[in-house]
């Protein structure tokens, strides 16, 4: 019933003439669209935004790293990021806030050719290792190998930009960290060169949350904001309950990503979808910061609510 | 001496304006940090800005002689015979047309991570500048000099004479064109390198600066960006007067000559 009457609320504001003082809220999004932002999309096509009186543009960067500081600067309303690099950029002084999570878990993996010669961290001795640049892979790393005893001077670390699982393929590297264990890895069991990996959780670095959202610090407290998260929850809902339609929906979307990557990917996300956006874990901002901190990452952990808006 | 003077004073207006542009739009720093904070990363982070530096400059000097060679060996090919000039000007033609960020992933890919894909991409974007400007010069070349020269040498038919032909009169007159080639590759070759650093690399400007962009170390990109900027302009200064040197014989018409002749 609640459903109709959000469907029918969206149908009315979408016949409205330009959607009657409708607020626009921008998003950035981390990366190109993809599976990971069902929760964002579903929001849009089936009316949550709409129904809440929200118009909400999603917007893909060119690079993963400028999102964040670009709703800093007040150019975007919202930024996709992730959990480490909001504590990161805080201590850097940038004025943001954590305001809701859509993805709950890491999705970041160290990933190996699966009938190559790394069995386990400890055969990463030597090796060379390609990353995308997130500010704090080389963090995760050192943790990662120091379950085994190993350091990153024990490594030859290669930047490989957006190259992760082709540079995989190619055997330019040994293994890369950075790959996503939900689309990276689908995408290199595709090119016939499945991967085996090593999650970063299962090897020394504390849980986070792999995507968040994150406002400006001072508008964190917009009640435009609660509307979203209020819809994002309803988009989160609908996708981890009826993911076949959700699917539909997503690839009616963007039909461009109608293909076989995407639909493994969508399989393998639906279990990380946060169920509610809202809630904060504040002990996970505690662990993410003394984590980075310990890297020499960052100058000093802050309390929670330096890095989070806390949920009303 | 003048021009030097009147350089520094543009540099000196330059630095006013960041300033100024701070002052009234209150920018966020980690938009557009203040020159003294560049500054001072600058002298701060200098070990890790040289180390860095060093490895763009030997993609970028590396890339520049082997582009040039292979720029030259073109341009002679292109001027020797109409047969082979048809056949390799399309080529040539072609190389510029395809832009280098998009080979970049590729060159990558086949050449690996480390410098030898730089190189390349250096290369590939000196290639057409160097290539078009020397065969321009040997076209150029007054038909009347080319007659008087085979009449007063023999010609061709001696042993050796298409080399002193060459030696003694196509290359002296060329070189100038080849100059401004050189020149325009001097200034361009910085960007083949780095574009090929930030599709992939273990260290280098590009590198560096990606790096500092992903940490919100704005301060540290853009001191990176003036030591790429400074690299730049030295290696067109320094193949400005090496060029100079080569060919005294010729009246730079060359309006971005900065050195005083």
């Amino acid at each position: 019933m609640k459903r109709l009457r959000a469907l029918i609320l969206g149908l009315a504001c979408l016949a409205a003439t330009p959607a009657a003082a409708a607020d626009k809220l921008t998003v950035l999004l981390d990366w190109a669209v993809n599976p990971d932002h069902a929760p964002l999309i579903l929001a849009k096509t089936q009316g949550y935004f709409a129904a809440r009186g929200l118009e909400v543009e999603l917007i893909a960067p060119s690079d993963p790293n400028d999102p964040p500081k670009l709703v800093a600067a007040g150019q975007a309303d919202l930024a996709v990021t992730y959990q480490p690099q909001l504590v990161l950029l805080v201590d850097q002084g940038l004025p943001l806030k954590r305001v809701a999570t859509l993805i709950d878990t890491p999705l970041n993996c160290l990933a190996v050719l699966a009938d190559g010669p790394v069995k386990s961290i400890a055969d990463l001795k030597g090796r060379k290792i390609g990353y995308s640049v997130a500010g704090f892979e080389d963090a995760l790393l050192n943790t990662m190998l120091a379950t085994a005893g190993l350091t990153n001077a024990d490594v030859q670390l290669v930047n490989v930009n957006f190259a992760l699982a082709t540079s995989l393929a190619a055997g330019q590297v040994d293994a890369v960290i950075g790959a996503y264990r939900n689309f990276e890895i689908p995408e290199m069991a595709l090119l016939g060169k499945p991967a085996r990996i090593f999650p970063v959780e299962d090897h020394g670095v504390p849980s986070y949350d792999e995507l968040i959202i994150a406002a400006g610090a001072d508008k964190a407290d917009d009640p435009r904001i609660a509307r979203f998260v209020a819809a994002l929850e309803d988009g989160a809902r609908y996708t981890i309950n009826h993911p076949d339609e959700a699917w539909a929906a997503f690839i009616a979307a963007y039909p461009e990503l109608n293909d076989e990557l995407n639909r493994q990917a969508w399989a393998l996300t639906l279990p990380r979808f946060a169920a509610s956006p809202a809630a904060l874990d504040p002990g996970r901002f505690t662990r993410a910061a003394s984590f980075l901190h310990q890297a020499g990452l960052i100058a000093k952990v802050s309390p929670p609510q330096t890095y989070a808006a806390f949920p009303k | 001496m003048t021009k030097l003077l009147a350089a520094l004073a543009a540099f000196a207006v330059l630095i006013g304006l960041w300033q100024a542009i701070i002052l009234l739009t209150d920018v966020p720093f980690f938009i557009l940090p203040s020159p003294l904070a560049v500054a001072e990363t600058l002298w701060r982070q200098r070990d890790l800005l040289l180390a860095h530096g060093a490895t763009t400059l030997i993609e970028i000097a590396a890339g520049l002689l082997l582009g040039t060679l292979l720029g030259i060996a073109t341009a002679v090919l292109l001027a020797s015979t109409t047969r082979l000039r048809r056949l390799v000007l399309p080529l040539v033609i072609a190389s510029q047309a395809i832009p280098v960020f998009a080979v970049a992933p590729l060159l990558v890919m086949w050449l690996g991570y480390g410098m030898a894909s730089k190189i390349a991409m250096a290369c590939v974007i000196i290639f057409f500048p160097v290539t078009v400007a020397l065969a321009d010069g040997i076209a150029r070349l007054e038909p009347g000099l080319a007659d008087l020269a085979r009449v007063m040498t023999g010609g061709v038919q001696r042993p050796g004479g298409r080399w002193r032909l060459l030696r003694h009169l196509y290359g002296p007159a060329a070189l100038p064109a080849l100059g401004s080639g050189l020149r325009i590759a001097a200034a361009v070759a910085p960007i083949g390198a780095v574009v090929g650093e930030w599709v992939g690399s273990a260290g280098g400007l590009g590198w560096l600066m990606l790096h500092a962009n992903a940490r919100a170390k704005i301060d540290l990109m853009f001191a990176a960006l003036i030591v790429l900027a400074a690299l730049a302009l030295l290696l067109y200064l320094g193949v400005d007067r090496l060029m100079r040197r080569a060919t005294p014989w010729a009246q730079s018409s060359d309006p971005a000559t900065l050195t005083d002749s």
